[in-house]
């Protein structure tokens, strides 16, 4: 079973790196590349670098918030 | 309470550090207002590093697993003679 605890790991650690490095290439680096080189393809425009983690921190705490009042009603219902 | 304003006055002081920074331009405007946002992903990059790296170095012990199978047998025995239910359920 370690094995695919390791294996899990090593996918969490290896995605959280490349999401790190893509985000880092994206807002810091980019804006100093001239606008006609090819590494621009790669990239979403610019907008999408802010857009993309406030609408993903604003669905977990919507998420967040379903969860907690989904857990309180339930409690609320049992006790009456 | 003291805990609230401990970070609070964290809170605050990186606030007052990114206006400094977006006043006196020491990094072109356009970095500057982005620096937030992109501290909060790295954060939680960080995190989801630190959880893998733990996943991966997760300590089994698998001598101290055969002792412990050993030991429930034990008890159950034990149990068993003194006229305890022990089966699984």
């Amino acid at each position: 079973m370690e094995l695919a605890d390791r294996a899990v790991g090593f996918l969490l650690s290896f995605i959280s790196l490349s999401i790190f490095t893509y985000y880092t290439f994206w807002v810091i680096i980019l804006p100093f590349v001239d606008d006609d080189h090819f590494v621009h393809k790669y990239f979403l425009p610019q907008e999408y670098a802010i857009l993309i983690p406030v609408s993903a921190g604003v669905a977990l705490i919507c998420l967040l918030c379903i969860f907690i009042g989904f857990v309180m009603l339930k409690s609320k219902k049992k006790k009456a | 309470m003291k805990h609230i304003v401990k970070i609070l006055s964290l809170v605050i002081a990186i606030t007052a550090l990114w206006v400094g920074l977006l006043q006196t331009s020491i990094i072109p405007q356009s970095h500057t207002w982005l620096l937030p946002i992109y501290f909060v992903v790295s954060l939680g990059c960080y995190g989801l590093l630190m959880v893998g790296v733990g996943l991966m170095n997760f300590p089994t012990c698998p001598q101290e697993a055969l002792l412990l199978q050993k030991d429930i047998v034990e008890a159950k025995e034990y149990l068993k003679q003194r006229g305890v239910d022990v089966s699984t359920s």
